[in-house]
């Protein structure tokens, strides 16, 4: 089991740390490349969604990012201290939908639910927490 | 994320580079508005190059989104053309790849848009 943890300030600036954060961690466990990109999208939408939606006007909050590698399987936890919200009952978008009609709103949610195999959101006491893990072949 | 421009026929070419994430989203959304507009303005069709796109998310995909739409009002031709398997495995999941034109090359996209005129 190898775990590495790290906590970021919920602003967007922070976007680039996480994502490099998960790169070295992706190099350190040599893991294959081409099975990256369902991490980097669920680090980035799920953060993302804590710092749209998740922070309230003028709080500092902080969100703590971890990941471990059990075995074939890496789990990406997301924990922050918004108010109580679980992505995973956000409705699916309308993927089918002509152009005009289309929404970004959602999508990314929706992208976190297809690419992982199991996600899974707790409350734990002040803080809002989700696992996504996917089978990582090595 | 870079992008770079180039003319080849009736097409403006706008070479997209490196990964569209939100914090590359404002910028990229400047720069294809300013391709849109001169596109529009020399009457000639929109290619997005994505060869050198190495990942995008969701909040890439809403600037490809809004360029369709304003392509489509405008009367621009507007294409996409060789995505990578990762942007492409997020285009598909989103269903893009359906309401946008996507080619698998340049010079499929630029027979697109002679086929147009």
């Amino acid at each position: 089991m190898k775990e590495q943890r790290t906590c970021v300030p919920s602003e967007a600036g922070q976007l680039p740390v996480l994502a490099k954060f998960l790169q070295d961690f992706w190099s350190a466990a040599q893991l294959p490349a081409g099975q990256l990109l369902p991490f980097e999208i669920a680090l980035e939408e799920i953060f993302m969604n804590v710092v749209m939606h998740g922070t309230p006007a003028g709080c500092k909050t902080s969100v703590e990012v971890s990941l471990a590698l059990s075995g074939d399987s890496l789990t990406l936890a997301v924990e922050d201290e918004g108010p109580a919200f679980d992505p995973m009952t956000l409705p699916a978008p309308d993927v089918q939908a002509p152009l005009e009609e289309r929404q970004v709103g959602g999508l990314g949610v929706y992208f976190v639910r297809q690419m992982m195999d199991t996600v899974s959101y707790a409350r734990v006491g002040p803080r809002n927490r989700l696992r996504m893990s996917k089978h990582v072949e090595r | 994320m870079k992008t770079r421009t180039e003319s080849i026929e009736r097409a403006l070419i706008l070479n997209a580079e490196g990964r569209l994430d939100f914090s590359a989203a404002a910028g990229f959304q400047k720069d294809i508005e300013q391709a849109l507009s001169s596109a529009q303005q020399g009457s000639v069709g929109l290619i997005i190059d994505c060869n050198g796109l190495e990942y995008v998310s969701s909040a890439g995909l809403r600037v490809f989104m809004l360029a369709a739409r304003t392509a489509q009002r405008t009367s621009v031709y507007f294409a996409l053309c060789s995505l990578q398997q990762s942007v492409r495995e997020v285009f598909e999941l989103s269903g893009f790849n359906r309401v946008m034109t996507v080619q698998p090359d340049r010079a499929t996209a630029l027979a697109g848009l002679r086929g147009k005129s």
